[in-house]
């Protein structure tokens, strides 16, 4: 029974302010009286599911999301490897340091159009993702290095542990808080900025390109109906994260 | 049966002096009691029997710091493992089947599944020296073994201690610890000297 209440309080909690929301859309909508600057929810629904049913939907939707994830990736393992380099050796973090700095302070849109110069269409947004991951990856890790216990350490060696234990017990669980933050942020930035680099420079098959299409073509409620595409690809990858990267731990009271 | 001989051995904290020239023969059986105010280097001596800090002067002969197994001042417990889990941890394979005794030495079998954040100081210090117990070495050096450990269990823990037959330094305060021990050593400083 208690089950059953909590279910439904958790459906309430997202279906109360959906359609909260969905109301005002739909009543500024109407009242506005202008369709191309703001059409209803039900004719933004109607396209949705027009799009959903054709091939090339899907087609861009995975293509735009293989280049994030691939970006992403690409951030993630060069972050790592940077945070890890700059974190042991002062040489490597008086290089490395300051111009990890700038990539974070550069613009997106600068580095979308300076990378267009360097590399084909096809590859800018997964670039991109792996050029705004990287600064967030390599400063979480870097500050979860600097976090970690000396006094857990030298128990570690103290008691024999040995390189593998040591990194299995102490090292990584110190380093999880900082890396699952890091990976859930780099995440959302490499979801827009592989997005905003699809608009500016449209591959083939992509969310972004079909977002270009749409505001040439004055077509609102499309342009809005792969917004909404956007909005729930970036929630649903984020829940799938949080649950991946879930403590497993759980406290028992004595 | 053999002793630890400490000769002439020095040690500084930057500009603070530890230990200067100090020197002390222990018998390396049962349970030795080195008990003296706070800061006065009790902490120091022991790290420096366990190998975690070198002497700038001076020998320690009789037992070698690998052969050594120290209980930090501090529980230093992994708050991401359970209770079993810390003990099975410094368990070898063929002897994790030894893991619920030493839950049992440290009375803590209601709490094998329980985290650290979960344990009372008193339990996260029994967890702390069962582990170390457990661990095993030539010498046990045990900084304030029964900190926060009530004063019947003390007393338990202590029996337990004595029948595992491992020659053990211990670090202390209290006066029920150091008058259940065989050997006493009173100590002062810093620098430390034999009082």
């Amino acid at each position: 029974m208690i089950r059953k209440n909590d279910f439904i309080k958790k459906c309430l909690k997202i279906l109360l302010p959906l359609a909260f929301w969905l109301g005002v859309w739909q009543i500024v909508a109407v009242t506005a009286g202008f369709p191309l600057l703001l059409p209803t929810p039900v004719s933004v629904g109607s396209t949705l599911l027009e799009l959903a049913v054709t091939g090339a939907f899907w087609r861009s939707v995975l293509c735009s999301l293989g280049r994030v994830l691939c970006g992403m990736l690409l951030g993630s393992i060069l972050g790592c490897a940077l945070a890890l380099l700059t974190w042991r050796f002062s040489i490597a973090d008086l290089l490395f340091s300051p111009a990890i700095r700038v990539i974070r302070a550069t613009p997106v849109v600068s580095f979308i159009l300076l990378v267009y110069l360097w590399v084909t269409r096809t590859r800018i947004p997964s670039v991109i993702s792996a050029l705004m991951v990287l600064p967030v990856i390599w400063s979480s890790l870097r500050a979860g290095l600097d976090s970690v216990d000396p006094q857990l350490l030298e128990m570690a060696n103290a008691y024999r542990f040995g390189c593998v234990k040591t990194l299995r017990l102490v090292w990584l669980p110190s380093l999880r808080a900082h890396m699952s933050s890091g990976i859930s942020t780099g995440l959302g930035l490499a979801w827009k900025s592989g997005i905003a680099a699809e608009v500016i420079c449209p591959p083939r098959y992509a969310i972004g390109t079909e977002l270009s299409k749409a505001k040439t073509a004055l077509q609102s409620p499309k342009l809005y109906a792969w917004t909404i595409v956007i909005i729930m690809l970036s929630l649903t990858l984020e829940s799938v994260l949080r649950r991946m990267l879930r403590k497993k731990k759980g406290r028992v009271i004595p | 049966m053999g002793n630890l001989l400490i000769e002439n051995l020095s040690f500084s904290y930057g500009e603070k002096c530890i230990l200067q020239e100090f020197s002390l023969h222990l018998p390396l059986h049962g349970l030795t009691a080195v008990s003296g105010p706070s800061g006065c280097g009790k902490t120091t001596l022991l790290r420096l029997l366990a190998g975690l800090e070198k002497p700038s002067g001076g020998s320690i002969k009789g037992v070698r710091p690998e052969e050594t197994v120290i209980l930090f001042q501090e529980d230093r417990l992994l708050p991401w493992r359970t209770v079993r889990e810390h003990i099975s941890d410094v368990l070898a394979k063929e002897r994790r089947a030894e893991t619920e005794e030493w839950l049992a030495f440290a009375e803590l079998e209601e709490e094998r599944d329980v985290y650290p954040d979960a344990l009372s100081g008193g339990m996260a210090r029994r967890l702390a020296l069962a582990r170390c117990c457990a661990l095993g070495g030539t010498l046990l050096l045990l900084d304030e073994p029964f900190a926060g450990v009530d004063a019947r269990r003390r007393a338990r823990m202590l029996e337990r201690l004595k029948e595992l037959g491992t020659p053990a330094i211990l670090a202390t305060h209290e006066q029920d610890v150091v008058a259940a021990c065989q050997n006493v050593v009173s100590l002062d400083g810093p620098p430390l000297r034999v009082v």
